[in-house]
């Protein structure tokens, strides 16, 4: 089954909404492993040594951060993982990750279509591979 | 939000009748023994006259970018009419006590002011209140999570006493609270639960000692309730974490319960958008309070028994679609907390879900509560609903759901227990995905997000920006590198010294505290003291 990372951007301790979805994704059929607070560079280390699919982003501060971990992950060679968002994101901040290919889904997305999401960017139903 | 469908219930799960009518209304309230307002047990109001002879302080959560930011937001609120200030902290460095060069912060510096006020040490405390008249403002400094309560009080106190204003005078609260640090927002690096307990207890004694007229500790059921738990689960918690607290004090054995039970008698709690419950649960968590001191502690002094309520309006339920919405549900919550008793009361602002206030959200605010004080006549009258059919019976519902939820927690070892092993952070848990779920159904209607959405810009709000950039962490790195070649070493390590040795021993902390932010240690240095003598704690799993 396809392996989601999920992890926070920001150190601002809200968890609310993290585990909502990654329960949401657990629930149709992905194996979640949620990261926590965790620095760029450790998120490219567990991307890779987890084989993950796919690294969901729960941006509760500044855009910037998480361009940096795109970045991050891009220099690792690990670009081709698709990346996904959530979290207090103003429209601003969803037109600048939606250049770096980045969906958002900000509060108030529903649950069905950040999974539908997930099954078409890691391009396989999870249910057929489990 | 309200429950359709053939199921009408609270958002807690009473069951709701069409209609309520004198054979529904519980004996006690029936028979008189419910009081007067200002009596035992309070479930009609904490003082008489209620907002005749005082009204509910307006206090908002406020706070971005630098101290002089900070200042000047405070100001703002005050000329605006807020009655009481909150100095609300950056969260990354508050949060963790760290230094914004620790390489955590390194790694996220724009996210630096972002969520509240950055503060490198004391110097930052005096431009924060720099023209702000500490001698006679209600004020809250900071400190929501418990290992940063003692330094955030400490630098407030510190800022009075180099203005010559003796600690005794000052009055506000401090907050130090279990559920925002160990269930709703769990955090790396925090003190343990039981480090945090004699944090608690020491801040006990100190202003029972010292400052009668400061709270030291606020237990924030509205942290509780806005991280996912009910109404009923919302009060047996609060007064489970109370009973923590008495408990802790008696048995250091250092002053009687009656001397330290008022510091321990300010809460807050959560409204939401089910106001009938909501004015009930404020009404049975002040009969709850004088029952338990009285039964429990012996406590016979009415005046003792009073607990004392601040209100937060449910963050949560503020709408990240067409946010100006959110002015009309922060109306009807505020209305909920006024019409339920609450002594002070914080409006979320509308465009809580996007970012943290902008000006005018803040102002909105305010207005609301103002609106709602002259222009009504809701100050006229204590308890307005008392005697209620439906009122009177969700009360009673209420008191008997939290006293057997209360019951339950003490059964399994006590509130801390229950917050170290996960369990209560469970319950929350499946609260929050109860009502994930059901606003993904439809059962919970919300106003354009889930029903009657319309897509338009014309609904849309600018998200509050702060300071943009790395600005406030670069200006916070200047603060922190002149601070560092200013202070005189030798006094600061001195102090940094005592404080691990304040911290290995039995003694008071916060005179330690104290000293050190007196002598110019950062805060990321008084943190790492706690860490290298306290250790960290660990999450339970709750995934």
């Amino acid at each position: 089954m396809p392996r989601v990372l999920i992890a926070k951007t920001s150190l601002d301790g809200h968890w609310r909404g993290v585990n909502v979805v990654a329960r949401a994704l657990r629930d149709a059929g992905f194996e979640v492993i949620l990261g926590g607070e965790m620095r760029a560079s450790d998120i490219a280390v567990v991307a890779e040594q987890e084989d993950i699919d796919l690294i969901g982003l729960n941006v509760g501060g500044r855009v910037e951060v998480a361009e940096r971990i795109i970045a991050t992950l891009s220099d690792a060679g690990l670009g081709d993982i698709p990346v996904f968002a959530g979290g207090t994101l103003p429209s601003s901040g969803i037109e600048r990750l939606a250049q770096l290919s980045v969906q958002c889904f900000p509060p108030g997305s529903s649950l069905k279509e950040i999974v539908s999401a997930a099954v078409e960017l890691t391009q396989v139903d999870p249910l057929d591979k489990k | 939000m309200v429950l359709r469908n053939d199921n009408w219930e609270t958002s807690s799960g009473i069951p709701l009748r069409p209609v309520y009518t004198d054979t529904d209304v519980p004996d006690s309230s029936r028979h008189g023994l419910l009081g007067q307002p200002g009596e035992a047990p309070f479930v009609r109001g904490a003082y008489p006259e209620m907002y005749r002879s005082k009204l509910w302080r307006i206090f908002q959560l406020s706070g971005f970018g630098d101290p002089n930011d900070m200042n000047q937001r405070l100001k703002f609120l005050l000329d605006a009419g807020e009655t009481g200030i909150i100095v609300k902290h950056d969260r990354m460095t508050d949060d963790h006590l760290y230094d914004v060069d620790h390489p955590e912060i390194m790694e996220r510096r724009e996210d630096v002011g972002l969520t509240g006020t950055v503060t490198v040490g004391l110097r930052d405390y005096e431009k924060i209140l720099e023209g702000i008249p500490v001698e006679s403002v209600y004020c809250k400094p900071g400190g929501g999570v418990a290992q940063s309560a003692p330094y955030t009080q400490s630098c407030y106190w510190s800022v009075a006493e180099k203005r010559g204003i003796p600690l005794k005078s000052l009055s506000g609260t401090g907050q130090s609270d279990f559920f925002l640090t160990y269930l709703g927002c769990p955090m790396r690096e925090q003190i343990p639960p039981e480090a945090a307990l004699r944090f608690n207890l020491d801040l006990i004694d100190w202003c029972t000692e010292r400052m009668p007229k400061w709270v030291p500790v606020s237990i924030a059921g509205y942290n509780g309730a806005d991280s996912g738990l009910n109404a009923y689960q919302e009060l047996g918690s609060v007064f489970a974490n109370a009973i923590e607290y008495i408990d802790g004090a008696l048995a250091r054995g250092n002053h009687p319960v009656e001397d330290f039970v008022h510091g321990i008698g300010g809460v807050n709690f959560r409204t939401s958008m089910d106001i009938f419950e909501d004015i009930a649960k404020l009404r049975a968590a002040r009969k709850i309070w004088s029952d338990l001191l009285q039964s429990r502690y012996g406590i016979s002094d009415e005046k003792k028994l009073r607990l004392r309520i601040h209100v937060v309006t449910a963050g949560s339920y503020m709408t990240y679609q067409e946010p100006f919405n959110n002015i009309v549900r922060g109306t009807v919550m505020a209305l909920a907390a006024a019409l339920g008793g609450t002594q002070s009361l914080g409006v979320s602002g509308y465009d809580e879900a996007l970012s943290i206030p902008s000006d005018h959200a803040h102002l909105m605010s305010i207005r609301i509560q103002q609106i709602l004080q002259e222009e009504t006549n809701l100050a006229a009258v204590a308890d307005p609903l008392g005697g209620s059919y439906l009122i009177e019976n969700l009360t009673d519902e209420l008191e008997r759901r939290s006293l057997e939820f209360l019951e339950e927690i003490e059964n399994r070892g006590g509130f801390i227990a229950s917050i170290a092993d996960g369990w209560l952070m469970r319950k929350a848990e499946e609260g929050n995905s109860q009502l994930a779920g059901d606003i993904e159904s439809g059962r919970r209607r919300v106003v354009g997000v889930n029903v009657h959405p319309i897509d338009d810009s014309i609904l849309e709000v600018e998200a509050f920006e702060g300071r943009s950039g790395q600005q406030s962490w670069e200006n916070a790195m200047e603060r922190l590198t002149e601070l560092r070649h200013t202070r005189s070493e030798t006094g600061t390590k001195q102090s940094l010294d005592n404080l691990c040795r304040t911290l290995d021993s039995n003694d008071n902390l916060i005179p330690a505290v104290m000293k050190a932010v007196q002598a110019d240690a950062s805060i990321g240095e008084i943190g790492h003291s706690f860490r290298q003598v306290l250790g960290n704690w660990t999450p339970p799993a709750n995934f």
